[in-house]
């Protein structure tokens, strides 16, 4: 069936040939597009991963062929993201996926993407829990995991900050869990100790309890959020109300808080990727970014995003967009065939779709800008 | 049912009817043994990845009640082990829930389920968790007002659990009802293919029965045309290739036997004719020897008249040479016809002994088909013995499963979907006793069917041998002819040698004569000596009138024998 259109199309082009026009180079190559994109963090994705499409099409598409993004929002919530993976993969034409953002949706939707007679690869910028190391072999991220950094972040606060005691307040979600028991062992394995592991969720009705037990038993030298915007924008409105002054960490999920109307300078932030990187590949991207957006800044996750389609179009016009050889040729990404220099860095994907050459680094707020620490 | 393989054989055509038995019963071993193994990997394997699951979901639904129930006991009671306990059962249930998403089995429903699950439960963790700051902060009436707020998750969490519980049991069930499906068509397999077979065996058999029967039937009509002597040709048809060898020599036997027949019935005819003729000579021999014994005592009465008389005598002795010369001729040609007649008959005897021997080796091949089918009879007492091992086999997975069903029932709850699998396991494995019970009825049948054929074989025997019988009876009659004719020979020979003696006497008498005439006067005694070897040779035309009369009653009971047959 498949075939015999192609043939039909063929012929049209042929015969269409002196008026310019062609259907199958008109015909879209679809690229799924999967995260949170009604939260403030999932902004930064979208619009990159938007630009690095706009870019591909206006030097004239892969292989002649345009791409479209079919977006769609899972709310970071591991049930939506079940449906969504469903939907997409089910939508005919559709090659890849990128995302999921967070590590729960790709989680719970890998299993889906990952079997039945046609899987399809997602590429996620961002999604950072070990347990998706090895959730199958479609299945791919571009981000250190959060042993990564829970590492850098507990090396971090015992050997910039000196910091000797540390509590953890994190999202319980997979990626919350993950970089709390990360930064935990790596603190306690330096000698520190860790005084409390308090978990939230979005909707918690108040951070006070947690951290006025916190002062109320002495205080500690840092306090670590292992989550995301919202939760550290009001664990660090709380903290500076109850007027306590630990040194304040957060994991690549809190990226945004600069940007956020508290009072966040000074917090350090771990991330695969930040603005300020050096390098003309970043500098061209930052440009054409805010060209789009305004004063706005991409973090990690857009840069990831951006990265991910240039990827896939680097694959699709070397394999054509049969699903499963767009797989091998990633999976072949820094061996068979030489790593991709994008602006996060280095991509080359190891046996489980992870990038483990990847590092950390560590970004502090400064006038509401994230920029990278001195001392690294 | 017209077979295009080269049947011409009953031999051929009984190893095809057993090999088509014994490959089908080899196809429905393997079958069987294919079936109960793989039915029992998939038993094995579906029963490991439910233990499996059960084991899991039985583990999360403890982790989740033991968390909520630490939770509660942390807001009166602050201890350690309380706080403790909260935080590694919460750890545990999310471990669980891991290795559930690892499950391929699962359902998109299942894991929504268990997308829902871990959410409620990280709410219902922080809620307590906040509870437990509050409490640790002496506001008590906020902890119980934090922990009251997510009572009504922690109730939809648990229900949630019981819901993904049930899902699992309902999914138990379509296992089984999978399985049971599974070992039902590969039962119908079983049957299909040994009712082919055995259909396959039957059909080859019936055909080879009539393919002996038939022919058989044929033959008997012939030779029994044969024993009742009639001798016109016979169409007896397409027959296999043993019994076509027999129709043929006795075909040949029948042609042979007619034109035998054709001839001593009209040697006999002529022999009876020439007998007829010597009898009239020897009655005339007879008469002149009388003329001649009363010439002799008219001599020795009158010297004159002797010398007309011993004229007369003469004339009347060269008529007697004469006629006993015809009648030496006579004998010749009788005792040449007999050899002609003997040495067809020795011919003849030769073909009939050749059909002998033709069906003495019919009478064998049947003898070795029948031993075939006693082998085959052996072999089924074979899969008798593997159908016994088949049952040996259910009734241990029954003991399995009836152990299994225990170990269920004291696992209580929790192994209430593993106690319906142990059920479903224990009815698979009466249907494979049944299944095996069946089979052996089916053997009993099969080896009912062997020992009907194995009865008409025996039955084929018997009408063989009296084949035989008629045949051997034939070949007596033979021996009789030769026998007759044997006679004929020597009774032709016997007047042959009185002919000559009738003649050497005459020449005699001749002689005796033409010395009485020239010194008949002074002759007297001579005159006696004279009549003396008239009366001799009188005696002697009589005995050869007797011998006549034997030739002729020969020739009578040749022809009487011959009567019988109709040409």
């Amino acid at each position: 069936m498949r075939m015999a259109s192609r043939f039909l199309i063929s012929l049209a082009c042929v015969s269409a040939l002196s008026l310019g026009a062609c259907i199958s180079r008109d015909e879209p190559i679809l690229i799924g597009l999967a995260g949170p994109f009604s939260q403030p963090r999932g902004a930064s994705m979208q619009h990159a991963a938007e630009l690095a499409v706009t870019e591909i099409n206006q030097r004239g598409g892969v292989r002649g062929r345009p791409f479209v993004l079919v977006i769609r929002d899972d709310s970071a919530a591991a049930d939506v993201a079940v449906g969504v993976a469903r939907d997409l993969y089910d939508t005919p034409g559709l090659v890849a996926v990128i995302g999921h953002l967070s590590s729960g949706a790709s989680i719970a939707a890998a299993p889906i993407y990952n079997s039945g007679p046609d899987p399809v690869v997602t590429i996620s910028p961002s999604a950072s829990s070990p347990q998706l190391s090895g959730a199958g072999s479609y299945t791919f991220r571009v981000c250190p995991d959060d042993l990564v950094h829970g590492r850098r972040l507990a090396e971090w606060a015992w050997t910039q900050l000196g910091a000797r005691s540390a509590a953890v307040i994190f999202e319980n979600d997979e990626y919350g869990r993950g970089v709390r028991s990360a930064f935990s062992q790596s603190f306690t394995a330096f000698g520190g100790s860790v005084a409390s592991e308090d978990p939230y969720v979005p909707a918690i009705p108040s951070f006070e309890p947690y951290l006025q037990r916190l002062a109320r038993r002495g205080g500690v030298d840092a306090l670590v959020i292992a989550g995301t915007t919202g939760g550290a924008e009001r664990i660090v409105d709380t903290a500076d109300s109850l007027g306590l002054g630990y040194r304040v960490l957060g994991s690549d999920g809190v990226a945004g808080l600069e940007a956020a109307p508290v009072n966040a300078d000074g917090v350090f932030i771990a991330a695969a990727y930040l603005p300020d990187r050096r390098g003309s590949r970043n500098e061209a991207f930052l440009t054409a970014y805010q060209q789009v957006h305004g004063d706005e800044l991409p973090d990690h996750r857009g840069a990831g995003a951006y990265d991910i389609v240039h990827l896939l179009a680097q694959a699709i016009e070397a394999v054509g967009t049969n699903r499963s050889e767009i797989r091998d040729y990633l999976a072949g990404v820094g061996t068979s065939t030489p790593a991709f220099e994008g602006v996060t860095g280095t991509i080359a994907f190891d046996e489980n779709g992870d990038v483990p050459n990847k590092d950390v680094i560590i970004g502090v707020v400064r006038n509401r800008r994230l920029v990278t620490a001195a001392g690294q | 049912m017209r077979l295009t393989l080269p049947l011409n054989t009953l031999k051929a055509r009984v190893a095809v009817g057993e090999g088509a038995l014994v490959i089908g019963i080899i196809i429905i071993a393997l079958i069987g043994v294919a079936a109960l193994r793989t039915l029992g990997e998939t038993v094995t394997r579906e029963l490991a990845g439910l233990t499996r699951m059960a084991d899991v979901t039985n583990g999360l639904v403890v982790a989740l009640f033991d968390e909520l129930r630490a939770g509660e006991q942390y807001l009166t009671d602050q201890s350690s082990a309380a706080r403790d306990a909260f935080q590694s059962a919460g750890e545990e249930s999310y471990e669980h829930q891991g290795q559930l998403r690892a499950f391929a089995e699962l359902t998109e429903a299942d894991r929504l389920l268990i997308a829902r699950i871990g959410q409620l439960q990280a709410d219902v963790e922080v809620w307590y968790s906040l509870a437990h700051a509050q409490v640790d902060l002496g506001r008590r009436s906020a902890a119980v007002a934090t922990a009251t707020a997510v009572r009504g998750r922690a109730e939809e969490l648990l229900n949630l659990v019981q819901d993904f519980s049930a899902a699992q049991r309902s999914r138990t069930e379509a296992i089984a009802r999978s399985l049971e499906q599974t070992s039902a068509e590969r039962r119908l397999l079983v049957w299909t293919v040994l009712a082919a077979s055995i259909l396959a065996g039957v059909a080859v058999g019936v055909a080879t029965l009539r393919s002996v029967e038939r022919p058989l039937t044929r033959l008997e009509t012939a030779a029994r045309r044969f024993a009742e002597g009639d001798l016109r040709p016979v169409t007896l048809g397409k027959m296999p290739e043993e019994l076509q060898a027999l129709g043929d020599a006795m075909a040949r036997v029948s042609t042979k036997l007619r034109s035998l027949v054709a001839d001593v019935v009209s040697e006999g005819e002529r022999i009876a004719s020439t007998a007829t003729d010597l009898s009239a000579i020897s009655e005339q021999l007879a008469a002149t020897a009388g003329e001649i014994s009363t010439a002799m005592i008219d001599i020795s009465g009158g010297a004159e008249q002797q010398v007309k008389e011993l004229e007369q005598s003469t004339a009347a002795i060269d008529e007697l040479r004469m006629a006993a010369e015809q009648s030496g001729a006579m004998a010749d040609r009788v005792a040449a016809l007999g050899d002609e007649i003997h040495r067809l008959a020795a011919r003849y005897q030769e073909d009939v002994a050749a059909a002998g021997n033709a069906l003495l080796e019919l009478g064998e091949v049947v003898q070795t088909s029948s031993g075939q089918v006693e082998e085959l009879d052996k072999l089924s007492e074979a899969v008798y013995d593997f159908v016994e091992l088949i049952k040996r086999i259910s009734s241990q997975t029954n003991l399995l499963a009836l152990n299994a069903a225990i170990e269920a029932a004291r696992a209580g709850e929790g192994g209430l979907g593993f106690a319906i699998v142990a059920e479903e396991v224990q009815q698979l494995a009466d249907s494979s006793a049944q299944a095996a019970e069946e089979i052996t009825q089916t053997l009993q049948s099969v080896r009912t069917q062997v020992t009907d054929v194995s009865g008409t074989m025996a039955s084929g025997r018997s009408k063989v041998r009296g084949v035989e019988t008629i045949a051997q009876g034939a070949a007596r009659a033979l021996e009789e002819i030769v026998r007759a004719i044997k006679e004929v020979e020597l009774a032709a020979r016997r007047v042959r040698e009185e002919a000559a003696r009738n003649l050497e006497a005459a020449e005699r008498i001749k002689g005796e004569i033409a010395s009485a005439s020239t010194a008949a006067q002074a002759h007297a005694s001579s005159s006696g000596q004279v009549s003396a070897a008239a009366e001799q040779q009188g005696a002697s035309t009589e005995e050869m009138a007797a011998q006549t009369s034997q030739l002729t009653e020969a020739a009578e009971h040749l022809r009487s024998l011959v009567k019988g047959f109709r040409l």
